[in-house]
Order: structure tokens, then C-alpha cells, then sequence
């Protein structure tokens, strides 16, 4: 309990202190050669106040706050594009082939082969479209449930524009006009082991051929070699990793060996090459449900697929090279 | 001719305020009911004592319905925030609204408006980003007044389809803000030191309190059957929302953060901190577009609302 007799106390004490500081300063403030101001003085609460307050924007610039309604945020996006150029230009050298086939003018739904733990994969296909047809026409893409439930993982990659895959969301994106990548070998595709890196697994069940007929989108196939070169699954450990709640945990050359160093990837030359947009029927209401045409379209473009990463590794002449 | 309209959970925040929304429109007279008389009654509204946990509730409420002719119903009597007395709560919420179903029957009352909320949904990590009126109501199984809320509405559809006759409406509303709403979690989210979950960093939504009311007033006095979700347009991770209010982040590892049962903010819910927390580790956000549609977009965003509620949090510490 402090009676208001204190707080005069205080008051004064504290205005005392004040005029000491500014008496003692004010020859600080004629060195510097600012407009000297015998009453003023440096006022450190405002000086403290205002560097506070300059810090405190600084904290808030890495965050726009402005995601849209999928999370995705474009200042999130700004602040990685160079370490992404690096990553795509430098490191992996990446090689495009056949972008003047993707339609510029609407949301397509791409397909492509999935590899490699971490969704490089996803992330420097939509950054290659998005350096291509403008960063409105920015695909998302879709990543896999486990993902989602790792700590800092998954609140990262929404802010880069991932979106965990499932149907509602792939066609919540297309029905308003947003591309996605779609990577229908799912956890399979990223589980492959070395030998099999080329090899494309089961489409799941046709999920993506049905969504792009509800939605009457283009489907673009594309391949993306290099991708499973930059984190080779040696083989996989899945004891120790279910304690950890993942599927399993891979070992590549320089996981788990060089610890987080091992996380990097390996400067695999990489070629992304898409195809032409599937032929598929006219839209009607109809043609999603089909399901005989949807299971012959799914192997029509896994088929696609397999034969255009066939054709990028023609393209490289090694694995780094 | 004058209609008559009923509203249980009188003294709860949308209970009152719709009562004194709809108390202003003409040819229009309401019932409050609730357990014990509020204080600073709204002007036109009848006021009738009604405990709905006692098991003759159902035919005191027919009574009720029979004598004002009652011709809709606003089913708004569950607790603001979850109280330790988990028996109590199970009664007034699941079993109350049972009673309430039943004298519904009883009376013949052709409308029903019920007031639920898209926590049920529950947090999970394998939601869609938006979850639609259809997708299945797995609530969190440590959350119980969210089991409640489930339980209600299952026994409401199953009701509903056994009486055609009255037409049932269901807003889900998403986590309130406003100048001047108040329950558990603005309690949390009004701290100025608010504690996270470590590696986390879930897209909430929020509605404004009068965007709220706007829906429940419309739903009340047209023809709107179905469910649908009561949420603002627009969602902003749980870390922007804390930092534009200006306030301090305390990462916690979530196991830590689930022993901690004695903190403050959860002591008082009965549930395990699981059931406050998940919420703020995984997505459930609620797709609006078929409610905005019935009843009109909010005019609040979700971030403008929750300035809105913070703007005046900070007018209120001035003196």
C-alpha cells in the first residue's frame, strides 16, 4: 500500500533525476552537431520508446499477417525466393522443358512423380510456374497427412503455399481458379526406395483424374527428376520411427550420419518436364463418377508420366551433370 | 397477428442480446426462459422460470408453449464456458435439451433454432482446410462441454427426422470476440504474456458478436432449415493474431504444455488441457459460404473483429 504521499515523493524524485540527466547531457547533443536545445535535452524515454517501437515493426515485417484463406503468405513467400533461385538455379541447376504446353489462362491441376522426403519437389515446381506465369498463377501443393501433424514443419510449408491433400481442399482450389500440384503416388512415391527411383508407383485410386473432370480443369502431367537424388533413400529404419510417430525414417548418405546436416540436399541436377494436357472428354456432370474412364485416364497419365521422366533422364547426361 | 417466440438460456450472452434484438420488432412477443430471473430485463420480454435439468422440465415447458402459443423456439441454454461440475453441465447441456426436444413434440412447435458450434468439428489433423456442415462431427474427447454439443446435435437430427413437422435450424458459430463478449477463451487470448504451442501455428477464425447476433436474428425470424456455420470470411494464424494485439508468446512444447494442468486459464474447465489446446494446435475452420448466403456476409473479417474486441480491451484500460 503506497499513500499518495508516496507517489509525490516519487514524482519529484524522479523529475529531479530527470533535469541531472538532461543538465549532463546536453553537451553530448552539441558534439553530435544536432540543433542544440538548452530546455530539451535527450529525452530517453522517447529515445527508448522509439527504438522499442522500430523494433517491434521489425518483428512484425517477417510476418504480413495477410495469408490467404489456405494459409499461404506472400511476404513468407518474398523473404525465401532467393534461397529458392539459389536452390533451383545454383544448387540443382534445374533444366525446364515443354513450360509453353501449360495453359497460362486458367487453374490447372499438375501431376507429377513424388519423391524424396521433404516436398522440394512441390515447392520448385510451383516456384518455376509461378517465375513463369506470374506470381497470381502460384500452384499449390499438396503434401502428405504425415507432414502435417510435424511441429514447425507443417505451419512453414502453409505459409509457402502447401496444403495437406485430401479432396476437399484440391477442389476448393480448383473450383476458384487456383492451380494444384498433385503428387498421386502419395506416401509411396516419397517412401521409394533407390533402385526404384524412376519407377512410378500405383496412382491411389484415381483421385486427381476425378477432380479434374469435376472441376473441368486441364490435367498437365509433369515429371521432375532429380528430385529423389537430392535425399536417395538408402533404406528405410521404421522401429524407432514410429515412436516418433512418422511412417519410417529414411537413410540416405548423409542422414542420419551428418545429423541436421544431413537434412541438406545433394546438388542433383534436376529437369522438370511437362507434358501435354491430357485428352480427356468433354465436361458433363457425368464423366467424374465414370468410373471405368477415370481408372483408364489414371493409367493413361501414369503412363505419361513414366514415359516424360524417361525422357528427362535422356535429357541429363548424369547425375550431376 | 402477433407470433410468439421462446428463447431458453435468457441470461446467456446470445440469449439476452437476441431477446433484445427481436424484442424491438413489432408484432413479435417473446418468452425468456432460463433457471433464474436476469438481471436488467429487455423491455417486451416475458420472463418464465424454467430449470431444465429437473425431469419434469418437458411438461412445464409444454405448458409454457401451449399457453403463449408459441410458434418458434431459440435453443441457446448451454454453459458459456465448460465448469468443473462435468455431471452438472452433461444434465443442463445433452439431457436439458432432451427435455426440450421433448415438449417441442409436445407442443407441436413448428420451428426450432438451435445454437451449437463449429468446436464441434473438433481439432484434427486430418481436416480439410474447411470443413463443410457435412463433414462428421468428431468433437475432442477430452473437451467435454464440445461432447455435449455433439451428443445435442445428433439427438437433434435423429428428432428431426422422426418429426418432419417442425423444421429445424442449426448455426454453428465459430469462437466469438467482441467489445463486449467474455468467456474462456478471451479470457486466454486477453493475457498479455499468451502461452503457444511450440511448432504450431494453426489458422483460426473468429466472428464478431453483432455479426453473430445478425444470423441468430435472422435465422429466428425467417425459414432457414438446415445447419449452417456462423463464421467471418477471412483466417489468420494464431501467432499474427497474438502479435498485432502487441502481446508477448510463450512457446511451450505441447507435452509440457498438457501437464500443466493447474494453469490458470484451464484450472477451471473439468477437462484435461488437451481439450482447450488441441484447438490451438490443429485447423478446424468452418466453410461459411452456405451461411452467408441465408444470412448475409458479416461485416467483420475475422481479423476485424478481433481488433475490434482488442481495440476495445485497450479504450477499456484507459480511465
Amino acid at each position: 500500500m503506497s499513500a499518495p504521499g508516496d507517489r509525490d515523493l516519487w514524482s519529484e524524485a524522479l523529475g529531479g533525476l530527470r533535469a541531472e540527466l538532461r543538465r549532463r547531457l546536453g553537451s553530448v547533443r552539441a558534439e553530435t552537431g544536432e540543433p542544440e536545445d538548452p530546455e530539451a535535452g535527450v529525452d530517453w524515454v522517447a529515445l527508448v520508446d522509439d527504438l522499442r517501437r522500430r523494433f517491434g515493426q521489425l518483428g512484425m515485417r517477417e510476418r504480413s499477417g495477410e495469408v490467404d484463406d489456405f494459409g499461404l503468405d506472400p511476404e513468407t513467400i518474398r523473404s525465401v525466393r532467393g534461397a529458392l533461385g539459389f536452390l533451383r538455379e545454383r544448387w540443382w541447376r534445374t533444366e525446364v522443358v515443354g513450360l509453353e504446353q501449360v495453359p497460362d489462362d486458367r487453374a490447372v491441376l499438375f501431376v507429377a512423380n513424388h519423391s524424396g522426403l521433404l516436398p522440394w519437389d512441390g515447392l520448385v515446381l510451383a516456384d518455376t510456374i509461378a517465375m513463369a506465369h506470374g506470381e497470381a498463377r502460384r500452384p499449390r501443393f499438396l503434401i502428405a497427412d504425415w507432414l502435417i501433424t510435424l511441429p514447425f514443419v507443417q505451419p512453414a510449408l502453409a505459409r509457402l503455399g502447401g496444403v495437406r491433400a485430401c479432396p476437399e481442399n484440391a477442389e476448393r482450389l480448383l473450383t476458384t481458379e487456383r492451380s494444384v500440384v498433385a503428387f498421386p503416388e502419395g506416401v509411396k512415391g516419397a517412401a521409394k526406395s533407390f533402385k526404384d527411383r524412376y519407377r512410378l508407383q500405383r496412382f491411389g485410386r484415381g483421385g486427381a483424374v476425378r477432380l479434374a473432370l469435376a472441376a473441368d480443369v486441364p490435367l498437365v502431367p509433369v515429371a521432375i527428376v532429380g528430385a529423389e537424388e537430392a535425399h536417395p533413400i538408402l533404406f528405410r529404419v521404421e522401429a524407432p520411427a514410429r515412436a516418433l510417430g512418422l511412417p519410417f525414417l529414411p537413410v540416405t548418405p548423409t542422414f542420419p550420419w551428418l545429423g541436421p546436416l544431413g537434412a541438406l540436399p545433394l546438388p542433383a541436377k534436376w529437369v522438370i518436364s511437362f507434358g501435354e494436357p491430357l485428352a480427356t472428354p468433354p465436361h458433363s456432370p457425368d464423366t467424374a463418377r465414370d468410373d471405368l474412364l477415370v481408372a483408364r485416364l489414371t493409367e493413361e497419365l501414369r503412363a505419361e508420366v513414366q514415359r516424360l521422366v524417361k525422357e528427362a533422364l535422356a535429357i541429363r547426361q548424369g547425375v550431376f551433370t | 397477428m402477433t407470433r410468439s417466440i421462446a428463447i431458453t438460456g435468457l441470461r446467456t450472452f446470445l440469449g439476452r442480446r437476441l431477446a433484445e434484438r427481436l424484442s424491438a420488432q413489432p408484432e413479435l412477443s417473446l418468452i425468456g426462459l432460463d433457471r433464474l430471473r436476469p438481471q436488467g430485463l429487455a423491455l417486451g420480454v416475458e420472463f418464465r422460470e424454467v430449470d431444465l435439468t429437473r425431469p419434469d422440465a418437458g411438461a412445464a415447458l409444454v405448458d409454457i408453449f401451449h399457453k403463449e402459443d408459441v410458434q418458434g423456439v431459440v435453443h441457446l441454454a448451454f454453459r458459456r464456458e465448460p465448469s468443473p461440475d462435468l455431471e452438472g453441465d452433461h444434465e443442463l447441456e445433452t439431457i436439458g435439451s432432451l427435455h426440450l426436444l421433448h415438449a417441442v413434440a409436445g407442443a407441436g412447435v413448428p420451428r426450432l433454432l438451435l445454437g451449437s458450434s463449429t468446436m464441434v468439428y473438433g481439432p484434427h489433423p486430418d481436416n480439410p482446410n474447411f470443413l463443410t456442415e457435412e463433414h462428421p462431427l468428431r468433437g475432442h474427447r477430452h473437451a467435454h462441454c464440445v461432447q455435449n454439443r455433439v451428443e445435442t446435435e445428433r439427438l437433434v437430427a435423429d428428432w428431426s427426422a422422426r418429426h418432419p413437422a417442425c423444421s429445424v435450424t442449426v448455426l454453428r458459430p465459430c469462437w466469438i470476440v467482441g467489445p463486449t463478449y467474455g468467456d474462456a477463451v478471451t479470457r486466454y487470448l486477453r493475457r498479455s504474456t499468451v502461452p503457444t504451442l511450440l511448432g504450431y501455428d494453426p489458422l483460426l477464425q473468429l466472428i464478431h458478436e453483432e455479426d453473430c447476433l445478425d444470423a441468430f436474428e435472422r435465422a429466428a425470424l425467417g425459414h432457414h432449415p438446415g445447419v449452417y456455420n456462423v463464421v467471418a470470411p477471412g483466417v489468420v494464424p494464431l501467432s499474427t493474431l497474438l502479435r498485432r494485439a502487441g502481446k508477448r508468446l510463450l512457446p511451450v512444447p505441447p507435452p509440457l504444455l498438457y501437464r500443466l494442468r493447474a494453469y490458470p486459464s484451464q484450472a477451471q474447465t473439468g477437462d484435461r488441457p488437451e481439450g482447450f489446446y488441441d484447438y490451438l494446435r490443429y485447423l478446424w475452420v468452418a466453410d461459411g459460404r452456405r451461411g452467408w448466403e441465408a444470412f448475409g456476409r458479416p461485416l467483420y473479417s475475422t481479423r476485424e473483429a478481433w481488433m475490434a474486441a482488442v481495440s476495445a480491451e485497450r479504450m477499456r484500460s484507459y480511465r
